[in-house]
């Protein structure tokens, strides 16, 4: 699958060609930085002004990168076929190769990141537990009542969140025997078939 | 035990056969434990014939200061001797000791369990539901193929206004690492209880 570059793109890309490859190798890590943390607009102006060149021209030039990258990423594009789609710019063997590496190199960690982006549930994280007895309460003294406290923690939109719960020693094996069924189907023949035939 | 006048009054009054003949006591001693004990229990519960000839405010405070009485009990884990002692000293005769802590052993678990289920507790797990999922694509990230769990935790609460279900997604390591901290905890359990 051929990556489709817009006029507009190409046009930002343009500028990379006029730039020695220490630069453009450069813009690539400002732009995956930029995809990990977010934009900073004042490296623009820096880089700018070494180059001598607008700082429009090198915003484009940034996001014009980012943009390849992230759509190859996103379609995770073959070898083949992301040096076809760059070809196209008309850029040197060298520059292709250069553009062709920083994809490889970058790629897992920028689906990483996209898949944040996806609607989400809040995912786990891990889990504390705690086994208590229960001694006495305001309403009824000399009891023993087993009971585990766990601390479950989320991850939530970024956020780390954590719901502190009980259960008693019956329900704790029933939890244990459902999720092992689930992790079990997996491992059964409908879910191999499944697995083996989207592709 | 520890009760206030009021109920020491009211105890004395059921013990004193002027006020409550045999027949009215039993009566008044049941109707005191199904008020504490069955769920679908009301004011009804006095409305007898036999107990009709004794004025309403005393059959209400015997029965409010017999139920107290139970209920300190309950939470004491009083034995027998401690309840003899306390319903000697209130005057009551042997005959009615002896229905009184009868009546008692008999309801003993029910008042216990009813006890030890009252106060604040953490939002208690109670069931666990799961759903198995194989992700293909998302509008931002396509080629996923990769398996995803969806565990729904119901949870009880007591108090606090949380929800009574928790959602969370995970993949196959981190079900298999909650599932075996899961494990430790019940090994651990089992452990502990065969000390």
């Amino acid at each position: 699958m051929l990556l489709e570059l817009s006029e507009e793109h190409r046009e930002h890309l343009a500028f990379l060609p006029g730039v020695d490859r220490a630069v453009v190798a450069e813009f690539g890590r400002i732009a995956v930085e930029f995809l990990r943390r977010g934009s900073n607009p004042k490296i623009y102006e820096g880089a700018a002004r070494k180059l001598n060149v607008s700082r429009d021209t090198v915003q484009h030039g940034v996001e014009g990168l980012t943009y390849l990258l992230t759509e190859s990423s996103k379609l995770m594009i073959s070898e083949l076929d992301f040096q076809d789609s760059v070809f196209v710019l008309g850029f040197s063997e060298e520059l292709n190769r250069l553009l062709l590496q920083l994809y490889l190199d970058n790629r897992k960690e920028i689906r990483t990141i996209l898949s944040e982006l996806a609607p989400g549930l809040p995912s786990y994280h891990s889990l504390e537990w705690r086994l208590d007895a229960q001694l006495a309460s305001r309403s009824l003294r000399q009891q023993i009542k087993p009971s585990v406290t766990i601390k479950l923690h989320l991850h939530e939109n970024g956020d780390h969140t954590t719901r502190v719960l009980q259960t008693d020693p019956a329900t704790l094996l029933h939890l244990v025997q459902q999720l092992e069924q689930a992790l079990g189907e997996m491992k059964t023949k409908h879910c191999r078939r499944v697995v083996r035939n989207i592709k | 035990m520890e009760l206030s006048e009021y109920v020491q009054q009211g105890l004395q009054m059921l013990a004193d056969p002027g006020c409550f003949g045999p027949g009215a006591f039993a009566l008044l001693l049941r109707a005191a434990f199904q008020s504490l004990l069955d769920a679908q229990a009301d004011a009804a519960v006095l409305d007898h014939p036999d107990l009709k000839h004794i004025d309403p405010v005393v059959l209400k405070h015997c029965q409010a200061a017999a139920a107290t009485w139970i209920l300190e009990a309950g939470k004491q884990r009083a034995d027998k001797s401690a309840l003899s002692t306390y319903l000697e000293e209130c005057k009551f005769d042997r005959e009615r000791i002896e229905l009184f802590c009868t009546e008692y052993q008999n309801n003993k678990n029910s008042l216990e369990t009813l006890l030890g289920s009252l106060g604040r507790s953490l939002p208690h797990i109670t069931d666990v539901s799961w759903r198995l999922e194989y992700q293909i694509k998302t509008n931002q990230l396509h080629k996923l193929y990769r398996p995803a769990y969806l565990v729904t935790l119901n949870v009880e609460n007591t108090d606090s206004g949380s929800p009574p279900e928790i959602n969370f997604s995970c993949n196959m390591e981190q079900l298999q690492d909650l599932v075996g901290k899961l494990k430790d905890a019940s090994k651990s359990l089992e452990r502990a209880t065969q000390l």
